[in-house]
């Protein structure tokens, strides 16, 4: 994609993102050619649309159509995709003496849905995307913290399968990349919104006669906000560039984190308007405890990889200059 | 040249010089060893060519991009046969000269720092002034075609083993702040010089006091304009957060590789060590677009303090690593490896502190990049 390209891709996302959520985003998308320009240039079409979503709290299906491709299966408005459980990045699907078993997560459009896509674990290392029927799966709508966002909660026992694809081997692992690295970025986009929100509070809330911001204390709360969210942007550019589902697993836990570090500083800053529901700062705070949950939070897959490191004794490669 | 293949010539190149660049212990252990294999691996490295690159034709270099020199600090780093302290002052204080000074005095001179026949040093802080840089009093005076410098200057990195150095004087009246400051080049061998090394928690006299006692320094030695300190400062600061630091992160990662090849997998917490891993790797990741923008001929400016605070941040985070995994060795262990580990983790306490401190960096970012107006 070009730069022209690229900049009208970005200047009509961002419409979209300001001007819509939910199912109107989702068709804004299809209007607009993100899913062509997601299997044109991924990282483009990723990191546009994930962190102008998340910049802007909005929500949609494009998390489903960034898996769907990894695993070059196509986008249809009448399938869902079954995410993995909140917290877990394994296939949320378990195939046992032909059984399948599922346990997951899903935006609206598994709800929408007739069909849905899961993927299952198939013993050993492999994987398999198994087509069920949505009328076969308990869905249970889950506002809990973030209403927003509109997740439902699917699970489903001895279901029947109607439609089944193979998977490569490191299909699953890649497809679980391309998920950290997008909702790394949606991460970012939330966490720049938050600082932002946080520096204009700063600069008009006046105590002992002056700005908040000119005080060191807040300053640098604001300082310390801007270095995270840069760190997680920089690691994330650089795993696109490596292409690793490690250098995304580490991409993504440091989105996470940042995003926490924003939640605490910029909260912090915004004092007593930010713990109210006037101000928008709490839809931003809801959506990050959550999406630090999918596909694995910061703590648990720095966890996986510390426990890697000391196994193999054998620090990632280096990406060079 | 292009990166990938100076990449894999240069590699080559040190595979096999690996037994003339890699220091013996002495070179290791003290910092006069250090210095004097510096110089070593400076001069092989400039007769071969390799140090030239990256440098600019009119100062001795042979061209190209500025990527070339980045991958030589790192490539040097990264196989230890380099302090990266000490080689990259180098990155500092050359590309100071090369816009500064007078064009002859930069050609005759930045060859001397490339090929290691001289150790230059950065005259900035002083007892008075340490982060409030704008404040200093060291006095310049003009006396028909000389400077006469008087005062002190503190920290003074490699001050005892330097032939010249970059100094700031103020030369307006008291009051002038970052006006009236003017940067000199100055021999360190000028009657009136005296230079104290002092001892450090880490055991080696890295820095020094340098007195100035009625320092004559030709005007020729002026670095800019009269009154332009300043901004030579200001120049400066981001060349010691930007290929100084891709040096920095290679150490560090090569330092947290040997720490998990050696300790016992029991004493660490892993979360602690993907963390550190994270870490190591945002700064990487951040420090590469630094190189890549200042290679595209962009200025780099206080956006760096970023990239500054993830290094400082980085090294600490590591060497509480290794203070976490290898107890016994930091504390009181008596072999040549223990006492290493113990000194890198007593000078990584500095991080925060030398080229600005953490608040520092952070009052910068808090200015300039968020724009939240002047403070306090």
């Amino acid at each position: 994609m070009d730069d022209d390209d690229r900049t009208l891709l970005e200047v009509s996302l961002k419409h979209a993102c300001q001007s819509s959520s939910g199912a109107a985003l989702d068709r804004a998308l299809e209007d607009l050619g993100w899913h062509e320009a997601l299997s044109v240039d991924p990282s483009v079409a990723v990191s546009s649309l994930f962190e102008l979503q998340g910049r802007a709290n909005a929500s949609s299906s494009a998390l489903d159509a960034v898996v769907r491709s990894a695993l070059g299966l196509k986008s249809r408005p009448s399938s869902g995709t079954v995410l993995p459980a909140l917290g877990r990045w394994q296939a949320p699907g378990h195939l046992a003496d032909g059984d399948l078993l599922l346990r997951g997560v899903g935006t609206a459009s598994l709800v929408d849905g007739t069909t849905a896509m899961v993927v299952t674990s198939s013993g050993g290392a492999g994987h398999l995307a198994l087509e069920v029927t949505t009328a076969d799966l308990t869905l249970r709508s889950a506002p809990g913290l973030d209403p927003r966002l509109g997740l439902v909660e699917v699970s489903g026992g001895h279901v029947a399968v109607t439609g089944r694809y193979d998977l490569a081997p490191g299909q699953w692992p890649r497809a679980v990349a391309l998920a950290h690295l997008a909702i790394g970025h949606e991460l970012v986009g939330a966490s720049r919104a938050m600082l932002e929100l946080a520096r204009g509070h700063a600069l008009e809330r006046i105590q002992f006669g002056q700005p908040i911001a000119t005080f060191q204390a807040v300053r640098h709360r604001l300082a310390d906000t801007l270095i995270a969210i840069e760190a997680s942007d920089a690691a994330l550019g650089s795993a696109w560039d490596e292409g690793s589902p490690q250098a995304a697993a580490m991409a993504k836990a440091l989105a996470g984190r940042s995003a926490r570090t924003a939640v605490r500083h910029c909260q912090q800053v915004l004092a007593g308007i930010g713990f109210t529901t006037e101000h928008d700062f709490h839809h931003y705070l809801r959506r990050v405890m959550v999406l630090d949950e999918l596909f694995g939070t910061a703590r648990a897959l720095t966890t996986r990889l510390g426990n890697h490191l000391l196994a193999t004794r054998q620090l990632p490669p280096l990406p060079p200059l | 040249m292009e990166l990938d293949a100076f990449r894999s010539s240069l590699d080559a190149w040190l595979d096999q010089h690996e037994d003339v660049l890699t220091p013996d212990r002495s070179a290791v252990e003290t910092l006069d060893g250090q210095m004097s294999h510096l110089s070593k691996v400076k001069l092989h490295t400039y007769d071969a060519g390799w140090m030239r690159w990256g440098w600019p034709e009119r100062v001795g270099g042979l061209g190209g991009s500025t990527l070339l020199r980045a991958y030589l600090g790192e490539a040097l780093t990264f196989r230890n046969l380099v302090e990266p302290g000490i080689y990259s002052m180098t990155e500092v204080l050359a590309p100071t000269m090369i816009d500064y000074a007078r064009p002859e005095l930069a050609a005759v001179m930045v060859p001397r720092l490339l090929r290691g026949d001289e150790t230059w040093c950065q005259g900035f802080s002083e007892p008075g002034t340490g982060s409030n840089l704008a404040a200093l009093s060291c006095r310049a005076t003009r006396s028909g075609d000389a400077w006469r410098v008087s005062g002190q200057k503190v920290w003074t990195s490699l001050a005892q083993y330097a032939q010249r150095c970059v100094l700031l004087a103020r030369s307006g009246s008291p009051e002038s702040a970052h006006k009236g400051i003017t940067a000199l080049f100055v021999d360190m061998d000028s009657p009136g010089i005296d230079v104290r090394p002092i001892e450090t928690v880490h055991g080696a006299p890295e820095f020094s006091e340098v007195f100035f006692d009625d320092v004559a320094v030709p005007v020729d030695r002026t670095l800019g304009e009269e009154g332009q300190g300043w901004s030579v400062a200001m120049d400066l600061l981001p060349f010691e957060r930007s290929t100084a630091l891709w040096h920095r992160a290679a150490y560090l990662y090569r330092r947290l590789q040997r720490l998990l090849e050696i300790v016992h997998p029991d004493s660490l917490d892993p979360s602690a060590v993907g963390e550190v891993t994270q870490l190591l790797a945002a700064l990487r990741a951040r420090s590469r677009a630094t190189q890549h923008r200042l290679a595209a001929g962009q200025h780099l400016g206080p956006e760096t303090s970023i990239d500054k605070v993830l290094v400082a941040t980085a090294e600490q985070a590591v060497f509480d690593l290794v203070a976490d995994g290898l107890g016994p060795e930091v504390t009181i262990g008596d072999d040549p490896d223990s006492d290493r580990w113990r000194r890198e983790f007593l000078y990584s306490r500095a991080a925060s502190i030398y080229g600005g401190t953490a608040e520092i960096q952070r009052n910068i970012i808090a200015r300039r990049l968020l724009d939240l107006g002047s403070g306090q």
